[in-house]
């Protein structure tokens, strides 16, 4: 069957069919591989996301900071922070750190595990399509890298005043931005409409 | 990359995962210490979740919760051990909080002015347990020793920590003061450390050496003197033996306290035998055992 597929590398579009297993495809122009799908896209994207999932939890509960400052011992989860911000009546921070940095990446790994387990099934096609807008839609909200950063900063800055060391939760919350990048990277939403057209496997 | 052998390191991925918050859920419900309530009158400088609980120095728990019990008359403070402390938590334990101390001749826990107020320990020997009476104040380390009893009018500038001397040497000091009980004169107990025990007599005699000693004679000139300058600001008490001692001293003994000495008793000097147990001996370079019972 001959379809059309962009390069990857310098977006020529052209027919090409489905390489033998073991062989790459070319571009006609660059000369690069052209793969028709992302590789292994579906046990990757399923893999991450699990585990950033798994890891969601912790990277909440357990405190990301903890300062010693004048005799107080303080330790800070996510979500203490959130709640001291909205305490101090900073209401839309408050908000917006909550959005960014809890709930949009809990949409998008939950979102992303739900498509991935069920593309076996295809009654689920109109909600996986849901599911896919969604993450689309929120993604560009996904803050928590940046979060980590502005963590990373201040525990730089404030080690002049105050004595500041990681805590327990950060390697858990490192990892959460990390496996959620790879899991988006990894997707490929073609996948969503493959699975009903007709059963393949795909190199 | 082959399907079948990306597929198998990649499943440790999740797996990993899950391990690793295994392993955050056990550390804090399996590996954890006790959570033990002690119940202080007063818990002024405690904050919850902030407080620390220490043995020797070393943080060995934290403060979580502090409530009023039911009938207002105490606070239970909620403590949770770290694993490796737990065994301090024994029947015989005594808590107590330390605060700054700041009192003339009396200085002391002045370093949570900066780290917060902490509750300290002294493990006890009984069985291990969860509920305890926190203490007022620091427990007196119940070293052997000779406690005996002064009987003195008027208390003047003695206070609890307030030496007690023999020949100028501190050989103990005041443990506590009180009225007696008909409230004709004051009570000072005193504790003499083990070592110089038995210069003690019963046949002693004590005086007040605290404060300035002056001395204005018509040929002698002016002469101002001193113990220390701790009993300057506190106080202290200073004893001598005759050569013609009696028994020696046992705990309770009674003595009165003198105003000042008299010129016979600074010039007794008997001869008693004490034991010390040289600092070559004690062999400090051996490695403690770890493994205790």
């Amino acid at each position: 069957m001959n379809r059309l597929v962009a390069c990857q590398t310098c977006g020529l579009v052209q027919e090409a069919d489905e390489p033998p297993p073991g062989s790459v495809i070319r571009c006609a122009r660059c000369h690069f591989p052209v793969y028709h799908r992302r590789r292994h896209s579906r046990e990757r994207t399923l893999a991450f996301s699990l585990a950033a999932l798994l890891l969601y939890f912790p990277a909440n509960l357990y405190p990301v900071v903890t300062a010693e400052y004048q005799g107080h011992h303080t330790e800070t989860t996510i979500i203490q922070g959130i709640n001291s911000l909205y305490l101090h009546k900073q209401y839309f921070i408050s908000a917006l750190v909550f959005c960014t940095s809890i709930l949009s990446p809990l949409v998008k790994i939950i979102g992303l595990v739900f498509i991935t387990l069920t593309l076996d099934w295809p009654r689920w096609k109109k909600s996986r399509t849901w599911a896919y807008q969604i993450i689309r839609i929120i993604d560009p909200w996904n803050m928590l890298e940046v979060f980590l950063l502005a963590i990373g900063v201040s525990m730089v800055e404030m080690g002049e005043i105050a004595t500041v060391h990681p805590g327990r939760g950060v390697f858990a919350f490192s990892a959460v931005v990390v496996l959620t990048l790879l899991a988006t990277l990894s997707f490929d939403s073609r996948l969503i409409w493959d699975a009903s057209a007709e059963k393949k496997t795909y190199e | 990359m082959e399907k079948s052998r990306m597929g198998r390191f990649l499943w440790l991925i999740p797996l990993g995962a899950a391990l690793l918050c295994a392993w955050y859920v056990g550390r804090d419900f399996v590996f954890a210490g006790p959570t033990i309530t002690i119940y202080f009158q007063n818990v002024d400088g405690l904050q919850e979740q902030n407080s620390l609980v220490q043995y020797r120095g070393e943080k060995i728990g934290e403060v979580e919760t502090l409530t009023l019990t039911p009938d207002r008359q105490q606070v239970a403070v909620k403590a949770k051990l770290d694993a490796a402390a737990a065994a301090l938590a024994r029947q015989g334990s005594v808590f107590w909080i330390v605060r700054p101390e700041l009192k003339p001749g009396s200085v002391s826990g002045l370093g949570t002015l900066v780290s917060g107020n902490y509750i300290n320990v002294q493990p006890g020997n009984g069985a291990l347990t969860n509920a305890f009476q926190g203490a007022e104040k620091e427990p007196i380390e119940p070293i052997q020793a000779l406690d005996i009893l002064l009987l003195v009018p008027k208390l003047g500038s003695l206070q609890p920590r307030s030496p007690v001397f023999y020949r100028d040497v501190q050989v103990g000091e005041v443990t506590a003061c009180r009225l007696s009980d008909d409230a004709r004169a004051v009570l000072i107990h005193a504790r003499i450390d083990d070592e110089y025990a038995p210069l003690v007599r019963m046949n002693s005699k004590f005086w007040n050496a605290g404060g300035l000693h002056v001395h204005i004679g018509l040929f002698s000139g002016a002469s101002i003197s001193a113990e220390s300058a701790q009993t300057l600001i506190s106080g202290g008490i200073a004893f001598a033996t005759p050569p013609d001692y009696q028994s020696a001293a046992t705990n309770g003994a009674e003595f009165i306290l003198n105003d000042k000495s008299e010129d016979a008793w600074e010039k007794w000097s008997p001869a008693i035998a004490l034991h010390f147990v040289p600092e070559a001996a004690i062999n400090k370079t051996r490695v403690p055992n770890l493994n205790p019972k």
